[in-house]
C-alpha cells in the first residue's frame, strides 16, 4: 500500500532543527582509534543489523536496551519520533557502539540508550559522554533527563557524573529521571569527555565508506562469550 | 554539637606499647593489662587514597580515606574531608572530628574524620 | 617428614562464567586435575577446598563435603579452607602437611571463587569484609584502597612512579594475551592508557594513586592440583613436581599498626622460611610469581602470607632440575588457587 502522504503529514511529529554533531576521534586503551560520528536517517537499516543479535542477550540487560533501541531507531526511520538523533562509534570501520536520544523541547534533552557492542574498552562511557556533549555544547540545551536500565549504567552515569535526582518521569517509563545540568556537565567534562577534532581524513573515509558489521555470532561472543572482557 | 572522639587506644602497662584497636595481649611483650588512652590533639597524615569504586552502602562518587597519627601517637584510619587528593600531602597536619561516616540500616554510623589544616 | 609430589593439575578459563555455579567450576577443575594425575576410578584420601566467598556470595557452606559428593569421592575427608585471599595457598599447605606427616597418600586441593555472582559494589564490599570490623571497614575502605595507601607510601619512600606501575600493567596484560586461561586477553597500548589525554577516561583513577589497569579484574574461576607421596607418584609413570618448601607468616590486622607498611614483614618471613626449607637462595630462582591484587607493590592487605617453592623432578628421582618456580601467594581476590 503506498504511503498516504496526506495522512503522514498528520502523523509525523514536528522536528526541531538540529545542528550536526562534528565527528571526533578517540584513542582507546588498546591503542585503536574510535571515530564517533552522527548517523543519518538512511543509516538506520544498517545499524539495526548490529542491534538485532543483542536482542537475545540477557546479560547486563542487553536484551531490554537493544529491543528499545531497535524500536527507537525504527521510529526515527519511519518518522514516528520527535527530533531523534543517533551517534555511532566505529573502529576500523566496524560499528562498536550506538547511542541515541532526542530533543524533548529546545531546552530539555531526553537521553535514550547506550549500546556497547565491543566491551572492555569503555566504549559505552565514551559514547554516553559524546551524547551529553551533543546536548550541551551543540544543541545548547539546559538539561538532559536520563534513566539507567542496568547496574553498569547506573554506576557510569548517576555516580560518575554525578547526576541529580529529580521526580520528573522519564519517557522510558521506568522510574524518575536523573538530570544532567550544564553545571554538572562542565564540571565532569575534563574527566569524562574526550576526543580530537578534526578527524584525520583517512579515518573519516574509512568510517563513512561503509559501516562494517561483525557477524551475529561474533557480536554475541564479544558481549556474552566466555571471554567477555 | 561537636561529638567527642569515641575511640579508645590501649597502652600496655608492662612495656608501654600503644595499641589501636584492642588486642587481648600486647603485641610486644604479651602483657594483658592495658591503660585506656584517648587520642589527643591534632594528627599527622601518614598515607591516604581516594577510592572511586566504593562498596555497597556508599552512593557518593568517591571517598578519601587515610591513616593519621595523633599527637599522643595513636594511629587510626579515618575519612578525609577534602575535595581532592591534590589538597593532601603525606606528613601534613589534620584536625580530627567524630562524625557520621556512613549509613547502615537507616542509622548514621559515627567515625573519625580528618580535615586538612592550613 | 616425607616429600610431597604434585601429580596432576587442572584449571578452567577465568572470566565471567554466568553459566556455571561455584560448584560447577570446582568440579570441572577437580576432574581435570584428577584425570591429569591418571587416577582413573581411584579415590583420594582427602579433599581441601579453598574458598573465601561461598558463605557470603553464594550463601553456601560446607562446600568441600558437597564437592566430594559431586565428584563421587566418598568417603574422602573434606575440608573447606577460608583464609582470605591466601586461601588457595593455605589449602595446598594443609594438603601437603597431611601427606608429609604420612597420614594421607593422595589429596585433591581445589580453589574456586565466583565473584561475578554479584554486582561490583557487592563484590567490593565482600572483599572489604577482611578489613578490621571496627577500625577500618565502617569507613568504606576497600582492598584497592588499601593498595592505594601502600602505593602512596611506596612513592614517598622508595620513589615509585606511575611510570613504574604502567610498565607492570603493560607487561601483565601482554602476558594475558598468551594465557588461554586469562580473564582479559587484550594487549594494552601505552598511549591509550597513559600518554594520550584520552587515557583519563580509558584508565581512570580507581584508588589513587592506582588506576584501573593497575588492578586485577574481578573474575570467576577455579584451579586444582592432586598431591601424593613421592612413592605413589613414582608408580604413576609420569613426570611430577615436588614441593621443595613453603612458608607462612602473619602481620597485624590493621594497616595503621604495621611497623612499616612498605616493608611487608610477613612476606619476607614467609619467603625466608620457604627458601630455608628448600635449601636454595633467591638467586637460584628462575621464575617468580606474585599473585596479588595489584602487581607492583605487594599491596593488598591480607595479613596472612603463604609462600611455596616448587622444584621439578623427573620420574627417575634425578637431582632437582634447573627450572624452579617460586610462588608467593599473598592476596588475590579473584583466584584463590595458588
Amino acid at each position: 500500500m503506498p504511503v498516504d502522504l496526506e495522512l503522514e503529514a498528520v502523523l509525523r511529529p514536528i522536528q526541531y532543527p538540529m545542528v550536526p554533531y562534528p565527528p571526533k576521534v578517540i584513542t582507546l586503551a588498546n591503542g585503536k582509534k574510535m571515530v564517533v560520528r552522527q548517523a543519518v536517517r538512511e543509516d538506520v537499516p544498517e545499524i539495526l543489523k548490529s542491534v538485532h543479535p543483542c536482542l537475545f542477550i540477557e546479560r547486563d540487560y542487553y536484551d531490554i536496551v537493544s529491543a528499545r533501541l531497535y524500536g527507537e531507531l525504527l521510529a526515527w526511520y519511519r518518522y514516528r519520533v520527535k527530533s531523534e538523533y543517533c551517534l555511532m562509534g566505529q573502529v576500523d570501520g566496524f560499528l562498536v557502539g550506538v547511542v541515541n536520544g532526542r530533543m524533548e523541547n529546545e531546552k530539555v534533552g531526553m537521553s535514550y540508550h547506550t549500546l556497547a557492542i565491543d566491551r572492555g574498552l569503555r566504549i559505552g562511557s565514551h559514547l554516553f559522554a559524546a551524547k551529553m556533549e551533543y546536548h550541551m555544547e551543540y544543541l545548547n540545551q539546559e538539561e538532559v533527563l536520563i534513566v539507567a536500565e542496568s547496574p553498569i549504567g547506573f554506576r557510569r552515569w548517576m555516580i560518575e557524573y554525578p547526576l541529580e535526582k529529580t521526580t520528573i518521569p522519564h519517557e522510558l517509563g521506568g522510574g524518575d529521571s536523573y538530570r544532567l545540568t550544564r553545571e554538572i556537565y562542565f564540571n565532569a567534562k575534563p574527566r569524562l569527555v574526550v576526543g580530537d577534532r578534526p578527524v584525520p581524513q583517512e579515518l573519516m573515509d574509512e568510517a563513512t565508506t561503509a559501516i562494517k558489521f561483525a557477524d551475529d555470532d561474533t557480536i554475541r561472543e564479544r558481549i556474552a562469550g566466555l571471554k567477555g572482557r | 554539637m561537636k561529638k567527642e572522639i569515641a575511640i579508645t587506644a590501649y597502652k600496655c602497662r608492662k612495656c608501654g606499647k600503644l595499641h589501636y584497636p584492642f588486642h587481648d595481649r600486647c603485641l610486644e611483650c604479651k602483657g594483658r593489662e592495658f591503660e585506656k588512652i584517648k587520642p589527643q590533639g591534632n594528627a599527622k597524615l601518614l598515607t591516604y587514597t581516594a577510592i572511586f569504586n566504593l562498596p555497597w552502602g556508599f552512593d557518593q562518587r568517591f571517598l578519601i580515606i587515610g591513616v593519621a597519627e595523633f599527637e599522643n601517637k595513636v594511629k587510626a584510619m579515618g575519612q578525609i574531608k577534602a575535595d581532592s587528593v591534590d589538597q593532601l600531602k603525606v606528613g601534613m597536619k589534620v584536625k580530627p572530628s567524630w562524625e557520621p561516616v556512613r549509613v547502615q540500616y537507616g542509622e548514621d554510623v559515627y567515625g573519625l574524620k580528618f580535615e586538612p589544616m592550613k | 617428614m616425607r616429600d610431597v609430589a604434585i601429580i596432576g593439575v587442572g584449571m578452567i578459563p577465568f572470566g565471567r562464567r554466568d553459566e556455571d555455579t561455584l560448584m560447577d567450576m570446582l568440579a570441572y577443575a577437580s576432574l581435570k586435575a584428577l584425570d591429569d594425575a591418571r587416577l582413573g576410578e581411584k579415590s583420594v584420601d582427602a579433599v581441601y577446598v579453598a574458598n573465601m566467598g561461598g558463605g557470603i556470595l553464594q550463601r553456601q557452606t560446607a562446600i568441600a563435603s558437597s564437592l566430594v559428593d559431586r565428584l563421587s569421592l566418598l568417603p574422602a575427608a573434606a575440608e573447606t579452607i577460608e583464609n582470605g585471599p591466601a586461601s588457595g595457598a593455605s589449602a595446598i599447605k594443609n594438603g601437603m602437611l597431611g601427606i608429609a606427616a604420612g597420614f594421607y597418600e593422595t589429596v585433591l586441593v581445589v580453589g574456586g571463587e565466583k565473584m561475578r555472582e554479584v554486582t561490583g559494589w557487592r563484590a567490593t564490599d565482600f572483599v572489604a569484609s577482611m578489613t578490621h570490623p571496627q577500625a577500618e571497614y565502617p569507613y568504606g575502605i576497600t582492598l584497592p584502597g588499601m593498595a592505594g595507601m601502600f602505593t602512596r607510601l611506596g612513592m614517598e619512600k622508595h620513589g615509585v612512579t606511575r611510570e613504574h606501575l604502567l610498565a607492570v600493567s603493560l607487561k601483565n596484560q601482554e602476558m594475558g594475551t598468551l594465557n588461554p586461561y586469562a580473564h582479559v586477553e587484550m594487549a594494552l597500548d601505552r598511549d591509550g592508557i597513559f600518554d594520550s589525554p584520552h587515557a583519563v577516561v580509558n584508565n581512570p583513577t580507581s584508588a589513587d594513586p592506582l588506576h584501573l589497569y593497575d588492578l586485577c579484574p574481578v573474575s570467576d574461576g577455579a584451579a586444582a592440583i592432586v598431591l601424593s607421596s613421592v612413592d605413589f607418584a613414582k608408580k604413576l609413570g609420569k613426570p611430577y613436581a615436588v614441593i621443595a618448601g613453603f612458608g607462612q607468616a602473619t602481620d597485624t590486622h590493621t594497616l595503621a599498626e604495621r611497623e612499616d607498611p612498605t616493608d611487608l614483614k610477613a612476606v619476607t618471613l614467609a619467603a625466608q622460611q620457604a627458601f630455608a626449607m628448600a635449601k636454595i637462595k633467591p638467586a637460584d630462582i628462575d621464575v617468580g610469581m606474585w599473585p596479588n591484587y595489584t602487581m607492583p607493590l605487594p599491596s593488598s592487605k591480607s595479613p596472612r602470607v603463604n609462600m611455596s617453592v616448587f622444584s621439578r623432578r623427573g620420574r627417575a628421582a634425578k637431582p632437582p632440575q634447573p627450572v624452579r618456580l617460586v610462588s608467593v601467594v599473598r592476596s588475590r581476590s579473584t583466584s584463590p588457587a595458588a
